[in-house]
């Protein structure tokens, strides 16, 4: 799918997303139930799971998708060493809607249990009025929902310039 | 009285800017409807029956003389020269426009005031004893520990967006008057060894399904306090039910998980943060205490009480008014005042703004300046002099504020109803009039004595029925209004150390107990009577004046009120429903 409008928050830019989503069935692309080595390629974390030993030493490592109703500790138990940058290009979480705050558990177990330390990013139903939140709690780059003007969210990271709780960031230390 | 720093204004004034931003969006049409609702409702924007309502923030229930003018002047300029009190410690404005929403929130920004998570799937504000800090039985101050937990929770990026609702509860004293038994979290000061900590128990509620909460950690010190609450949080934001709102409240995951296995579950988080960021040091609770402005009481000298003991001598209506409507306080010469907004008529916990200006002069003249809301929706002036008693007395019965009933059957705990709310089944207000009017005589109502009648509109129990020695609950048949009742229930006190699940039944210990049904519903016309009738019923049945209704209750359980009220043929037909499934 090509996108004309760039939506993808990243470095304090706003980009072209091209990622995207690998299927298994998909014939053209899919050997051996992976993606060919190449750039932009995300499967979900159950998939990712399954085919781990194929994905190792990729030039282009893939991206994983987290759905929301996650359990991470039944899924990844206690490999907590599983999740390593040379490996994985970045870990998004979807928000199937802003109103599921699932995601921001998640990235924040993701950060504490699972030493994640790569890019985090936050898809799906996500607007200028939650990157803030979501910058918090450990997301660097953010895929903004249509009808929803990515400059207006990337000014929205700087929403509140001052915070109560110390055990999470604020976005513009995050970005130095 | 907690003063802001630059970090709490900045915070405020941000939040204004940036819903002001959200309501052009919404106006302009780049925010649709549903994108805008939970923006709005994190704000205290409800869209009611009349008009968008703004439910203010009170934190804890504490506010300035200063903030309560403010108040009034919102409700002068933008509402229709009124506010309700709520059993949240909150005050609520039901005539507001959209449009003026953010000049209202810039306006009380600048006297610290704000109306964030007031509403909404978030942590909404904590509530506590309407006497902390001047309570004779405190073991702490739960006001510097509320405090801690609303900057804590106060736009937690994590908590944002729960499965449902969050309220926690906080008691200090020995004598539980802050509920903690019927909320999200409870927590009871405790002290162990030296070391002074919190009970916690959590899956406490009202509405739908009214559970006592089940006390999941004995001991948590206070030290830890902030990451236990985080680890209890984040076990509920991620296993708590999404796909049904009914059963989304932390409450259902509690007893589908077990006690015990959610008690586990929040260890296992507990772990990884414990002693980590969000500590709680000495040096922390210093700063935080040492923003507040506590009262300077005069302890140098001998305070006498001359003229008070004589005016309550002279005096019968004085003395009556004392009797219930003012309050130990831990130093001498000292008494609380509670300042009646059940008056005959006056829809329960309604406050006019020349009434809010009239209690903040007073607050002024007889106090520090300080007020507090009570979840009886009614308004304490904390620190008053003995001897200023007599004349704060007479102000207040110019105002129709001294209404002597705290404490008594007419001291009503109402929601607003089915005249304001656009949920409610059935109203309210004209029934608590019906109520006040039938129980008149003062002599009647003292020889009574103690009892709490709380009535709901509705089973989203805002009226907090189920916790009321008496409860009636408004509920909507084919379409028409009836009324459910239920005695036995209690608000306090959660201090049994207990994981038992008691769902629905009224215990003898002294802890909150959900109230039970005592039968069929009610035509609102024979409300007046069957209240009358359950309390001949006592009358009679109490070994002594010293036995309260409630007591009688757990002695003799409902069969004897249910067998008279029923018994009653004014009562049993023809108005009362004939088909109708009751728990």
């Amino acid at each position: 799918m090509f996108e004309f409008t760039p939506r993808l928050l990243r470095n304090g830019q706003v980009e072209f997303n091209e990622v995207l989503l690998f299927d298994s069935n998909d014939e053209i692309n899919s050997s051996l139930g992976v993606p060919p080595d190449q750039k932009n390629w995300m499967m979900s974390l159950d998939s990712w799971l399954g085919k781990r030993a194929l994905l190792l030493n990729r030039k282009f490592p893939v991206g994983i998708l987290i759905p929301s109703d996650t359990d991470l500790s039944a899924t990844l138990g206690n490999q907590t060493k599983l999740l390593q940058t040379r490996d994985v290009a970045f870990i998004a979480i979807d928000f199937p809607s802003y109103t599921d705050g699932r995601g921001y558990s998640l990235a924040q177990l993701l950060k504490s249990i699972y030493g994640w330390d790569g890019e985090l990013r936050a898809i799906g139903d996500v607007m200028i009025d939650t990157v803030f939140y979501m910058a918090r709690c450990g997301f660097d780059s953010f895929l903004i929902k249509e009808g929803h003007d990515p400059q207006l969210a990337l000014e929205a990271l700087g929403t509140f310039t001052e915070h109560y709780q110390k055990s999470y960031r604020l976005p513009s230390t995050a970005d130095t | 009285m907690y003063i802001y720093d630059d970090i709490d204004q900045k915070l405020v004034e941000q939040r204004v800017s940036q819903f002001r931003g959200q309501t052009q969006r919404f106006l302009k049409g780049q925010l649709t409807e549903e994108e805008f609702r939970v923006l709005r409702l994190q704000n205290g924007l409800y869209i009611q029956r009349h008009a968008p309502m703004l439910r203010v923030a009170i934190p804890y229930g504490m506010l300035t003389s200063k903030q309560l003018r403010t108040l009034a002047y919102v409700a002068r300029r933008w509402d229709k020269g009124y506010g309700h009190l709520t059993t949240r410690q909150n005050i609520q404005f039901n005539w507001l426009r959209l449009e003026d929403a953010p000049d209202v929130l810039a306006k009380l920004a600048t006297v610290q005031m704000h109306a964030i998570q007031t509403s909404g799937n978030c942590i909404r504000n904590t509530t506590t004893d309407h006497f902390s800090g001047v309570a004779a039985d405190e073991l702490i101050n739960p006001l510097v520990w509320c405090e801690i937990i609303r900057q804590w929770s106060m736009l937690h990026p994590e908590f944002a967006f729960l499965p449902r609702k969050f309220k926690i509860s906080v008691s200090g004293s020995v004598t539980d008057r802050a509920a903690v038994g019927v909320h999200d979290i409870g927590l009871q000061a405790v002290e162990e060894k030296g070391i002074f900590g919190f009970r916690v128990f959590v899956g406490g509620g009202l509405g739908r399904t009214p559970i006592v909460g089940k006390l999941i950690k004995p001991f948590v010190e206070w030290r830890d306090l902030l990451t236990y609450l985080q680890a209890t949080l984040r076990v509920y934001n991620l296993h708590g039910r999404r796909d049904n709102k009914y059963k989304a409240r932390i409450k259902i995951l509690v007893k589908d998980l077990k006690p015990e296995i959610f008690a586990n579950e929040v260890d296992e988080q507990w772990k990884l943060i414990k002693g980590g960021p969000d500590t709680v040091t000495e040096e922390f609770i210093r700063s935080i205490a040492g923003k507040f402005k506590w009262p300077e009481y005069d302890l140098n000298t001998e305070i006498s009480d001359a003229f008070y003991l004589s005016q309550l001598a002279a005096d019968a209506g004085f003395n009556r008014w004392s009797r219930t409507n003012t309050h130990p306080h831990k130093v001498s010469g000292y008494a609380s005042v509670s300042v009646s907004l059940k008056a005959t008529g006056a829809p329960p916990g309604d406050i006019s703004a020349d009434q809010m200006d009239a209690i903040a002069d007073m607050a002024e003249k007889y106090g520090f300046g300080e007020l507090r809301i009570s979840h009886e929706q009614n308004i304490i002036m904390p620190d008053v002099r003995k001897n200023d008693l007599y004349m704060l007395w007479q102000e207040l019965q110019l105002l129709n504020l001294a209404t002597p009933n705290i404490g008594l059957i007419t001291n009503i705990i109402s929601c607003p109803g089915g005249d304001y709310c656009s949920l409610a089944n059935a109203v309210t207000i004209p029934v608590a009039e019906a109520i006040q009017s039938r129980f008149s005589d003062l002599d009647y109502i003292y020889e009574i004595g103690e009892l709490d009648l709380n009535l709901s509109g509705c089973m989203n129990s805002c009226g907090h029925h189920h916790v009321g020695h008496i409860g009636i609950l408004g509920v909507d048949k084919a379409g028409e209004e009836w009324y459910q009742i239920t005695i036995g229930g209690r608000q306090n006190g959660a201090l049994k150390n207990a994981m038992n699940d008691d769902l629905g039944a009224a215990t003898h210990s002294a802890e909150a107990a959900i109230g039970r049904v005592i039968g069929p519903s009610f035509a609102r016309e024979q409300i007046p009577d069957v209240i009358h009738r359950l309390i001949k019923t006592y009358l009679r049945l109490r070994d002594s004046e010293e036995e309260r209704f409630i007591d009688v209750v757990y002695r003799l359980g409902i069969e004897p009120f249910k067998k008279d009220v029923y018994a009653d043929p004014l009562l049993s037909k023809p108005l009362t429903l004939q088909k109708e499934s009751y728990v």
